[in-house]
């Protein structure tokens, strides 16, 4: 039982994890239960990644800060766990079995622990440089953004409880580690350069972050569905899918999630709006997991959304800016056509989010060995870290947090291997 | 008569701005349950919450009540920090005035002091009669238990052996492997099945942690987290073990056609899994091989996509289309489902080998036409808009994966629950290996159908799970909580009243009622380790004998009179 006590009586170098999503915060809190300690980098203000971004989760449509939150606030109050967030790793070597990370923190000029959220500083900013994090972000406290931040100081004589402090600067943390698992997750990618999208020629050809965003229940619109030019209601809207995915020209992979995504965004468009039209352009409608498949039926069969299959070879704003051209083939009817879209979502353009940064290209940051498309290279890691979700590969959450959870096994079987 | 102090936070002005406190603390003071009114400037800082307990001793009041934010901004934290200070949990209470009040009826003083008020008089019922439950520990057995040897079982076993954990495996066959013991090569990379199967096996054989019980049938499982105990045959033999967890792997079966375009009436109309008998025998001679998708899937029937089967069929269409040059192969179907980077290009490398793809509609599905053997399948193209006829040699059928037969008999054992399809779900859609019990985990195709290595992901990813509990040589109820801090208590019987009506036994959705015999009569009796605080038998008891000491009737009662 060598192996029971010393899981029990560890004494032990903590494992850096690497990005602060559903994946980086499931892998940590499994090995802090587990008795390893673990210090968590985020780039963000607050945990919680692109999940903290939605307002709903598909299959089940439970809102996504709920389900994020527990895991969140647990995550946070963990003894094991040392959480570095507006921090990323610079450097990271490899030495004798062991890592060395040199941490590069940015200063919250809000203390989270004195913040009380009265929100006396945001109205103090002429910058409008103060915003509290996402929706529910534990612990709850406003956010100064660095790069709008004037630092005139108002915000902190205003402050009741001394909570502001613009002094501080970025510092640098020293970290001996044991194992590290990356868990940076995706971006959406510019798909400015595939004119045929149309992306950024017109303020209602909208990315689906950007949607998802803009109609969120607890966002700007509080759940209505508008149009970003003129805040009126669209007759009708288009989701595009495999928007620069499963194109050679961009990205080649599917990405797995937006199928589902797209049902999502066009279910809850018609349970607020049965008045607006929504048509799904896709390639194959890829819905694999549970009850997927059920969740595209009962999306088009219950709410009428109208699923066209072909990828439109052209989308642009038509004179005047009074809605938008989208001439497609649907592949079924074979039948070419022109039609007006009020509104126009794009899907399907994510990507690992390092693939930003090239090996030997950008010295501020630590990357792991990365295959083209930006996935993370397991097979040419001779440095043996480990990585989960969407930088491994196009996850979704239920997927991103097992594979989180057994890259933690790796870790613990490596670490019990060592002894 | 209780005694208890209240602190009125001011929160740096941001209560006492919208909420006279003075005339506050004046209505306060008439209560005779109130010993004292402080107000404090802000009690998340530290040393305001040091001067409060310091009072609290000095006064010696029994109960307190905190009036401030809510717990869902800083008030968890003077809470923490008396708890910290040695003030017991059920002696505080925390009314929200600032979110709930000062905040939306600034601009109405008079409501917003009379809201205060009200609030607060609810704290003060609810402390008076608010109880603690009691906690229990279970020591745990460290030991864990793996159902189903296929790749996810496997991965879980050998996984928490390496960890250092005792594992027992209960495989229905006679060795390990599950189904991958039937296939021969492995999508997407071309590996032969046996070779990934192999060091898993030799981990089971040559590990000592691991014991393998072969040809087992479960007949009963009982017990909860830290302590299971089953009872079960292997190799005829009766046995029982004992384990702290319990990881479900037992994968699922393949759907067999009968009835469906002509199999079993017709030669050379096989499925999937016999073209991967056959490749284990040797090569296979195809020229004009079709194969047919969605095979009783994504239909009426059985209203979901398998996953497994379309890349099942890229991976032997271009198997055979590899090994008999010059066959033409096609694949019939309703969207491919290669999700992903890997299988995206596995799908893209089918298409530059020269595999034929036909898109058909669910309700024009591809017709076998022959008499005792297959000539051609007439399919109409959806894509061209023309029937076409295919001459072809074999037909092979992509079936689903559905649930085990016994899935449901395992769930009700276990009580966790299945699916609309019958597979094993989860409770909670951010905890996908988790069920509704405690230490009882599902992975691989058990759960729902997946390739070999994500039932190996998965199969890890459980065992993980499992090792936070493992570890612990006692788990306290109280800490079974799936939200962050302690449950919010256990429900309590009082046995002199409880008639053994078994209402909360039925309403229970965790099993944690069952009803015990006295002498001469039933009563219910929860078992803490399960209970949830969830309510549910609270409110089907006829007798009000079932109470959550936390939030009892009296509690609540009390409560709802001081609010109207
Ligand atoms: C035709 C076909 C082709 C496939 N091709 C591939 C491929 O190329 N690549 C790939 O990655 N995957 C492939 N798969 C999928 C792969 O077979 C599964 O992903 C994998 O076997 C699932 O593993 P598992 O451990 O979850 O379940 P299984 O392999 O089904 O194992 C479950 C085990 O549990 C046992 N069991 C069941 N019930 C009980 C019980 N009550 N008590 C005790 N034991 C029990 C069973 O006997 C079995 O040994 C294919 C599947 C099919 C059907
Ligand atoms: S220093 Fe000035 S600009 Fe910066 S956040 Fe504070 S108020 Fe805004
Ligand atoms: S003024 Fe101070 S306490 Fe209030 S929200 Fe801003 S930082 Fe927080
Ligand atoms: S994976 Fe199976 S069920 Fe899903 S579409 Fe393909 S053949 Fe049909
Ligand atoms: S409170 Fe809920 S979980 Fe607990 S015994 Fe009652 S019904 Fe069961
Ligand atoms: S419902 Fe009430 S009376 Fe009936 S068995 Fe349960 S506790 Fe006893």
């Amino acid at each position: 039982m060598a192996g029971f006590e010393y899981i029990c009586n560890r004494k032990k170098d903590a494992v850096l994890v690497i990005g602060g999503g559903v994946a980086g915060i499931t892998a940590s809190l499994d090995l802090a239960d587990a008795g390893q300690s673990v210090h968590l980098v985020e780039s963000d203000s607050h945990l919680g990644g692109q999940v903290s971004k939605l307002d709903k989760l598909y299959p089940t449509d439970h809102c996504a800060f709920c389900l994020l939150w527990t895991d969140v606030k647990k995550c946070m109050e963990h003894p094991l766990i040392t959480v570095h967030t507006l921090s990323h790793v610079k450097e990271l070597k490899k030495e004798s079995g062991k890592y060395s990370a040199v941490i590069l923190k940015n200063p919250h000029y809000i203390d989270e622990k004195k913040c009380i959220f009265c929100g006396r500083c945001v109205e103090e900013c002429p910058a409008g440089a103060i915003h509290p994090g996402w929706e529910h972000a534990w612990p709850p406290s406003f956010v100064i953004d660095e790069s709008s931040c004037t630092k005139c100081g108002n915000c902190a004589e205003v402050c009741p409880s001394g909570a502001i402090n613009m002094e501080l600067r970025e510092e640098e943390i020293n970290l001996v580690v044991n194992d590290v698992i990356w868990s940076t997750g995706f971006k959406e990618a510019d798909l400015r350069h595939l004119k045929e999208y149309g992306s950024g020629t017109h303020p209602d050809i909208m990315t689906s972050m950007e949607f998802e965003d803009w109609t969120a229940e607890g966002g700007i619109n509080k759940g209505e569905i508008v149009k970003r030019s003129n805040h009126s209601v669209p007759q009708n809207i288009a989701f595009i899918q495999c928007a620069g995915a499963r194109d050679l020209r961009m990205i080649p992979s599917c990405s797995a999630v937006c199928c589902m995504h797209a049902l999502k965004q066009a279910g809850w468009t018609k349970r607020r709006n049965r008045t607006i039209d929504c048509y799904i352009f896709y390639t194959d409608l890829r819905t694999v997991g549970r009850d997927y498949y059920r969740y595209s039926l009962r999306e088009f069969e219950g709410t009428e959304i109208k699923l066209i299959r072909g990828r439109p070879g052209l989308i642009h704003p038509l004179p005047g800016g009074d809605g938008i051209a989208v001439q497609f083939e649907n592949t079924l009817t074979r039948k070419r056509e022109l039609r007006k879209f009020d509104m126009v979502v794009l899907n399907g353009n994510i990507q690992p989010s390092l693939i930003q940064y090239r090996p030997g290209q950008d010295e501020k940051t630590a990357i792991p060995p990365m295959d083209k498309e930006g996935f993370f290279n397991t097979e040419s890691d001779e440095t043996s870290t480990f990585a989960c979700g969407f930088g491994l590969e196009p996850a979704d959450v239920a997927e991103s947090v097992i594979q989180a959870s057994a890259a933690a096994m790796g870790v613990m079987n490596k670490e019990t291997d060592q002894t | 008569m209780a005694n208890i102090t209240v602190f009125l936070c001011r929160c740096f002005g941001e209560i006492d701005n919208a909420i006279d406190f003075d005339l506050l603390r004046k209505e306060l003071s008439k209560d005779t349950s109130v010993s004292s009114v402080s107000i404090v400037d802000s009690l998340c800082l530290e040393a305001d919450i040091e001067k409060a307990a310091s009072q609290i001793k000095e006064t010696k009041a029994d109960r307190v009540l905190i009036a401030a934010c809510p717990t869902l901004s800083r008030g968890n934290l003077p809470v923490d920090g008396l708890i910290k200070e040695g003030i017991e949990r059920h002696k505080i209470d925390l009314v929200d005035i600032r979110e709930g009040c000062a905040w939306i009826h600034g601009n109405d003083p008079e409501g917003a002091v009379k809201k205060a008020k009200d609030l607060i008089n609810m704290g003060l019922a609810a402390l008076q009669h608010k109880e603690a439950s009691k906690d229990m520990r279970v020591s745990v057995h460290p030991d864990a238990l793996i159902i189903g040897a296929g790749p996810a079982g496997l991965a879980a076993a050998t996984s928490l052996a390496k960890t250092g954990f005792k594992v027992n495996i209960l495989e229905r066959a006679s060795a390990p492997g599950g189904m991958l013991r039937l296939i021969s090569q492995l999508y997407p990379t071309g590996e032969d099945a046996a070779d990934k199967l192999n060091p898993y096996i030799d981990e089971v054989e040559n590990n000592h942690l691991i014991t393998f019980y072969p040809q087992s049938k479960i007949s009963s499982i009982e017990g909860c987290i830290g302590n299971f105990t089953v009872q079960f045959s292997s190799q005829g033999e009766d046995n029982s073990i004992q384990s702290g967890i319990i990881i479900i792997a037992t994968g699922a079966k393949i759907f067999f056609p009968t009835g469906l375009y002509r199999y079993g009436e017709i030669r050379n109309v096989i499925t999937q899994m016999e073209i991967e008998r056959q490749f284990l025998k040797g090569s296979f001679d195809a020229k004009k091989p079709v194969f047919i998708q969605c095979a009783g899937a994504r239909d009426k029937e059985r209203p979901y996509c398998s996953t497994i089967c379309c890349p099942a069929s890229l991976k032997n269409a271009m198997r055979l289309a590899g090994e008999n040059p010059g066959s033409e192969v096609f694949i019939l179907h309703r969207g491919i489902m290669t999700p992903g980077n890997v299988l995206e290009k596995y799908y893209r490398d089918a298409l530059s080998m020269g595999i034929q793809f036909i898109c058909f509609e669910e309700e024009k599905p591809p017709m076998i036409m022959g008499n005792d053997r297959v000539e051609h399948v007439e399919v109409y193209d959806a894509v061209n808009g023309i029937t076409r006829k295919i001459e072809t040699d074999l037909v092979v059928l992509s079936t689903p994966l559905v649930p085990n037969d016994d899935s449901v008999r395992l769930a009700q054992m276990l009580g966790i629950e299945v699916d609309r399809y019958g597979f094993f779900s989860e409770s909670y859609p951010m905890h996908p290996l988790e069920t509704k019990m405690d230490g009882v985990f599902i992975c691989g195709s058990a759960r729902w159908p997946v390739a070999s290595d994500q039932a190996i992901l998965q199969g890890r990813a459980a065992a993980m799970k499992a090792v936070s509990y493992l570890r612990q040589r006692e788990i306290a109820a109280s800490t079974l909580s799936r939200v962050p801090g302690p449950k919010s208590g256990h429900a309590r019987v009082v046995p002199d009243s409880c008639t053994g009506c078994g209402n909360c036994v039925a309403a229970c959705p965790f099993e944690a009622c069952h009803l015990e015999k006295l002498e001469d009569r039933h009563i219910s009796k929860v078992d803490m380790m399960r209970c949830k605080a969830c309510g549910n038998c609270v409110s089907v008891c006829p007798n009000g004998s079932m109470q959550i000491p936390e939030h009892n009737y009296r509690m609540v009662g009390e409560m709802i009179k001081r609010a109207f």
